[in-house]
């Protein structure tokens, strides 16, 4: 009940925002949300299943890509659309995951980096289908029972996404699969031993947030009503990950903190120091990781535990 | 059993929707102009990206223009005000950049950073009914991908670079000939327009290669290449230092055969980074030395700049130009008659372009590079030399 009535409570007061804002805020506030989205998912595999894959961008860029080719060239209904594009994320998904349980560490984020790599040279070759080099664009989300999910009311898609994707995380965290993740990351061996399936661990988890990023990547797909290879490259998959170990690697709020954080600061410091911006994102960076491994979250946990014991 | 962990939740959404929404009050909100301000033109550019080294020096272009028209009084008995926003590179700020302009009330929007970026933008500006205008950008689908009667494109397009390139080969009687390129999408869509060229105009091309981005060497690359023995290297790359690579190899292997290179090689970072590898290089471009309008930009460029001013200074110029005639025609600050002003341009003399070229918007096409507009030109020794090529015949 109390989860509802937060849940409900979250919807409603992130909604809320998105109909105060004006156009260009939106659009920030709009990106910004499916950026948290992103962190979140991510945030579980990184932090909590402690898989160092780069390829959580890919599947916001197939669910991104998804959308256009199944609705406007495939033809289907919006949520058959939905459905499919699920399926084909989640085949490629275990298709990624299953040979490379066997990998660790350093020769997983190769191998999901070559994914990466490998995918932006589909988007770039596929012709028609994905547009070549200059993606996607004309075409519009069709009208959802004679409504028109446009303006404000996309916002609150976008928000819908999110707060499910928090809570949907938070509750398996909480349950005995997050509880076998975070064994699994810390010490495959002991896991093991008390009769958790490594193997299996892995996959679901690898499959489960990379599902929960094409979701992100499908509402993407109609924020600009474009999608082009650029946006799904190699450089913010890294941003995705200086995201979680900025915030707090392994913690809801530290994702949405990192999340909040790096993507706005450019937007809110570049009408004051310019392009020096990325002077202060380096910067950021190095004092998070050298002042506290466990991120901003855990600077303030510290602070906050200080202040109690006064 | 559950309240301590949703208390804690609920803190947590709590921290995360003050910081957001305090960081969303740091951006500016749109604001109302006084009837005599300054006449308001976006520029979306990238400052830090990977379009930054081109987009720098087109937005200074656009900036002495600007300088210019106001010391000579402005435009409509107001002065021009540039507002310049970082893409960052990234196409998805570029939309939100166009929305922060339209939001700020800009007349017109100048986009000089990436062609996807500029694409992205579009449909902003689509939406919002907001004049957009690309002076330097030269992907071919800019104008046709979408139907947005808002946007215009004076950046020589890619098929033109092509079409002048391959009419130099023609002359050159060229048969068979290599095409070596890197993997960044506008050096793959060169890539692709200069093989349909070379195509269609019964050119063999023999050897294909792809330099991959952070290579260390394209050594592997030009032996395939010499070992096709082609009469001539088609250089379709748009990124410097894989293109440097490719010229160093070019150069250790002992190659003969010419180099015929794409616009990219016209960017003067190339006297400084491929210093002793570019002699004898061809190269299409769109400055003409010959032209007495860019003589003119020139002379007054070298009064207020320690340097030079090159190709991309020149469009960046152009495009603010080319707006405030269009603004003067439209005879007031109103986007539905400047889109009408910029769609009526018609021999527009800019400093870009070949002598006696000028920008034109013919109905029904929005883009306003002159065919026959380019040139090629010669590299004599590290220096960008003298012209050898006209247009397209």
């Amino acid at each position: 009940m109390r989860t509802l009535l937060l849940v409900t409570l979250s919807v409603l007061v992130l909604s809320a925002i998105g109909f105060a804002l004006g156009p260009y805020q939106t659009d920030v506030y709009r990106k910004l949300l499916l950026w948290v989205a992103l962190a979140l998912s991510y945030n579980f595999l990184f932090g909590v299943a402690g898989q160092v894959a780069f390829s959580h961008f890919t599947f916001y860029g197939i669910g991104a890509y998804a959308m256009p080719i199944l609705l406007f060239q495939a033809g289907l209904p919006l949520p058959v659309a939905v459905v499919v594009a699920l399926v084909v994320v989640i085949l490629v998904a275990l298709a990624v995951a299953i040979p490379a349980t066997r990998l660790d560490g350093f020769y997983l984020a190769l191998a999901t980096l070559a994914l990466a790599q490998l995918f932006i040279v589909v988007l770039n070759e596929g012709g028609e289908v994905t547009g070549g080099t200059g993606g996607l664009t004309n075409y519009r989300l069709p009208d959802i029972a004679g409504v028109a999910l446009s303006g404000p009311r996309y916002t609150v898609v976008i928000v819908l996404v999110v707060v499910f994707t928090w809570f949907a995380l938070q509750r398996v965290d909480r349950s005995f699969f997050g509880r076998a993740c975070r064994a699994v990351r810390d010490n495959p061996q002991a896991a093991a031993a008390v009769g958790i399936d490594i193997a299996r661990t892995k996959v679901m988890a690898y499959v489960l947030t990379s599902a929960l990023a094409a979701v992100a990547g499908m509402v993407y797909a109609f924020v600009d009503n474009t999608v082009n290879p650029p946006i799904f490259g190699l450089e913010n998959t890294f941003l995705l990950l200086f995201m979680v170990i900025i915030g707090g690697s392994g913690s809801l709020p530290g994702a949405v903190i990192g999340a909040v954080l790096l993507y706005l600061l450019p937007f809110v410091l570049a009408p004051l120091i310019g392009h020096h911006h990325a002077l202060v994102f380096g910067l950021v960076m190095v004092a998070a990781v050298l002042l506290q491994p466990r991120g901003l979250i855990g600077v303030i946990e510290s602070l906050t535990a200080r202040w109690k014991r006064r | 059993m559950n309240h301590p962990k949703l208390t804690r939740s609920a803190r947590a959404l709590a921290l995360s929707l003050a910081t957001s929404g305090w960081l969303l009050c740091g951006l500016a909100p749109a604001q109302a102009q006084p009837a005599n301000a300054p006449i308001r033109i976006g520029i979306i550019t990238d400052e830090v990206g990977p379009a930054k080294a081109y987009a720098e020096p087109v937005t200074l272009g656009a900036q002495f223009a600007a300088k210019e028209i106001n010391a000579a009084g402005g435009v409509l008995g107001r002065q021009i005000e540039l507002q310049i926003e970082d893409d960052q590179g990234k196409p998805d700020v570029s939309a939100t950049m166009a929305r922060k302009l339209v939001d700020a009330n800009a007349v017109i929007i100048l986009s000089l950073s990436l062609s996807t970026a500029t694409q992205q933008a579009q449909t902003v500006t689509l939406e919002t009914k907001t004049p957009h205008y690309t002076p330097s950008n030269s992907g071919d689908t800019l104008t046709t991908q979408l139907n947005n009667p808002w946007f215009f494109q004076s950046g020589p397009l890619g098929s033109t670079q092509v079409a002048t390139l391959l009419s130099y080969a023609r002359a050159m009687k060229l048969k068979r000939v290599a095409l070596i390129t890197e993997t960044s999408a506008l050096g793959q869509l060169t890539n692709r327009f200069f093989k349909e060229g070379l195509i269609r105009n019964g050119i063999e091309v023999v050897a294909e290669e792809v330099v991959p981005g952070g290579a260390s060497t394209a050594e592997p690359q030009m032996q395939k290449i010499r070992a096709a023995k082609p009469d001539a290297i088609f250089l379709a790359g748009v990124v410097t230092p894989e293109n440097v690579l490719m010229l160093r190899a070019y150069r250790q292997l002992g190659l003969k055969m010419p180099i015929l290179a794409s616009y990219n090689l016209s960017v003067p970072v190339y006297m400084n980074v491929a210093k002793g590898l570019l002699d004898g290089l061809a190269y299409v471009d769109a400055f003409d030395p010959a032209k007495p309008e860019l003589q003119k930009f020139i002379a007054a460029w070298r009064k207020d700049h320690a340097e030079d001013p090159n190709g991309l200074h020149g469009y960046g110029y152009d495009g603010v130009y080319l707006v405030a005639d269009a603004l003067r025609r439209a005879g007031a600050v109103d986007k539905e008659k400047l889109r009408a002003a910029m769609q009526s341009t018609r021999g527009f003399n800019g400093v870009m372009g070949a002598k006696g070229s000028s920008y034109t918007f013919p109905e029904g096409k929005r883009t306003g590079f002159d065919e026959s507009g380019m040139v090629v030109r010669i590299y004599e020794g590290d220096r960008q030399g003298k012209v050898v090529h006209v247009g397209t015949n």
